[in-house]
């Protein structure tokens, strides 16, 4: 019985001191889980928030928003949800469910390179070229499944994908095997290319043949701080919000 | 108060693998095995792994027989470099590597330019990355070992006329074998579960280098059911060669 007790103490304890940074009014904490591409842009957006709102903390959690909509179905600790992907913000949306949905910014895709070129890539179709040294994001990250579509649209994904040499989990992932020199060729958002500046060449996409993805962005419903998290997507939104997306290299809302 | 402690930690360490026991898609089990890939992802973690195992002991045991016999300055900074890839997160392992035999790389270069050899996205950059991560356990297993033999045997065989060579071989070698077996099935075991050097080094590509833990990874994006059977195959081919092993991997100590 003892031992019993004890463990149901540390239990206790433990459940305690994991849930008590929540729900205090005098400062609050906003969390907001974000595409990865969304990086740069979102810390500066978030950084004008608190600067505009003192008693707000705004914290992101970036990652792949496949991967975020299934932490959001099993976490439920987020309060805003910014995805690469409408179908990311579909799942979302029917479990736990989600308000204030709206899209926000578009993003086109692009080929990088290193700076040097090592394979000689001018067009999406010197993709195809034998050994060239392709990286993607892989099946199921929203910029995998876009690239896939545009080698499709083109005509191209076969022979493509004979040369992918690496699947990353992001576009991240993607642009530090192409920084590095490793990789001849990815591709990823053009946001991704204004993030990495010097670091990466780029070669245009046509439209006819480019996806253009929608970003959308909701309040997840069971939010504790949903005046808080409808001001968050207020500002990226509004004004201020979309032309610092602007900068990073995001076009507006369709 | 033990008891208390040490239920708590077996809980602990018991719960995640109960858990993927519980939640693992039983009755789609065979699709959900061939939708991910299981069987490729497992051969090459096993001839990654058995690859990596192997370098580490060839090159691990003379570097451990160095440490724990040679008499120079800087021997205490080689052990914690020779230790550091396990304290070092992995993916800053892999981004070392990437930095060092990468194609552009500090080595890498050379090796790509003049001789024509790429490590990145190939199986032997897997095995280059595992190698570098899980070797340490190799080494300090077999140094504690050479330290604690009775060195009498050796001084015996040297005076009898055995080279230096031939003493490690015939006498040092058989008497560490306990101990070097152990840190080698250590290293396998770790080996077996690397992830983060090697998608950082060689990429993520089935067949090629996605390993089981990048299968898992990969998995989960698409299908978690099927991320949680890789898993459990992992666990159970894990768990059976530990508890194979079990007895010898403490009874010896």
């Amino acid at each position: 019985m003892k031992k019993a007790v004890a463990i149901a103490t540390l239990l206790v304890a433990a459940g305690c001191s994991g849930t008590s940074s929540t729900g205090s009014a005098a400062s609050s904490t906003l969390t907001v889980f974000a595409a990865s591409s969304l990086t740069a842009a979102f810390d500066r957006i978030g950084n004008d928030f608190m600067t505009a709102n003192p008693g707000i903390t705004v914290t992101f959690n970036f990652g792949s928003s496949t991967d975020l909509a299934s932490q959001i179905q099993s976490e439920g600790t987020a309060d805003v949800f910014a995805s690469a992907s409408g179908s990311a913000m579909d799942s979302v949306a029917s479990d736990p469910g989600v308000t204030d949905r709206t899209n926000f910014a578009t993003n086109r895709l692009v080929i990088i390179t290193p700076p040097d070129d090592p394979a000689g890539i001018a067009s999406i179709a010197d993709l195809a070229k034998p050994g060239v040294q392709l990286v993607l994001a892989a099946k199921g990250v929203p910029v995998g499944d876009y690239a896939r579509q545009s080698l499709t649209s083109a005509g191209l994904l076969s022979e493509a994908m004979k040369n992918v040499v690496s699947n990353e989990d992001d576009d991240a992932s993607v642009v530090a095997k192409v920084t590095s020199g490793e990789a001849d060729a990815g591709i990823v958002y053009a946001s991704d290319v204004t993030a990495a500046g010097n670091a990466v060449r780029s070669v245009t996409i046509p439209a006819a043949v480019n996806v253009v993805a929608s970003y959308p962005i909701a309040v997840v419903a069971g939010s504790t701080q949903t005046e808080a998290a409808t001001s968050f997507l207020n500002e990226v939104v509004g004004p201020a919000g979309q032309a610092t997306l602007k900068d990073f290299g995001f076009g507006p809302a369709p | 108060m033990i008891v208390v402690l040490a239920s708590l930690g077996a809980a602990f360490v018991l719960l995640p693998v109960v858990a993927l026991f519980v939640r693992a898609p039983w009755g789609r089990i065979g699709e959900a095995l061939s939708g991910v890939g299981a069987s490729t992802a497992l051969l090459l973690s096993i001839e990654v792994s058995l690859a990596a195992t192997a370098i580490s002991v060839v090159v691990g045991v003379p570097l451990a027989w160095v440490l724990a016999r040679g008499e120079f300055p800087g021997r205490n900074l080689l052990r914690a470099a020779v230790v550091l890839p396990m304290v070092l997160p992995p993916v800053v392992g892999g981004v070392g590597l990437l930095v060092a035999l990468g194609r552009s790389g500090v080595v890498g270069r050379w090796l790509h330019d003049a001789l024509g050899i790429q490590l990145t996205f190939t199986t032997a950059g897997a095995v280059v990355a595992t190698t570098f991560v899980s070797m340490p356990l190799v080494v300090l297993a077999t140094e504690a070992g050479l330290r604690g033999l009775d060195r009498r045997y050796e001084r015996a065989a040297a005076a009898m006329g055995g080279s230096p060579w031939y003493v490690f071989r015939r006498v040092t070698l058989p008497m560490v074998a306990p101990q070097l077996a152990v840190g080698a099935v250590l290293t396998w075991a770790r080996a077996l579960g690397e992830f983060g050097a090697t998608i950082t080094f060689a990429g993520n590509l089935a067949g090629r280098t996605q390993t089981m833990p990048l299968a898992v990874y990969q998995a989960r994006q698409i299908d978690p059911g099927g991320a949680i059977v890789l898993s459990l195959i992992l666990v159970v081919v894990s768990v059976s060669v530990l508890v194979a092993l079990g007895g010898r991997l403490t009874g010896l100590r």
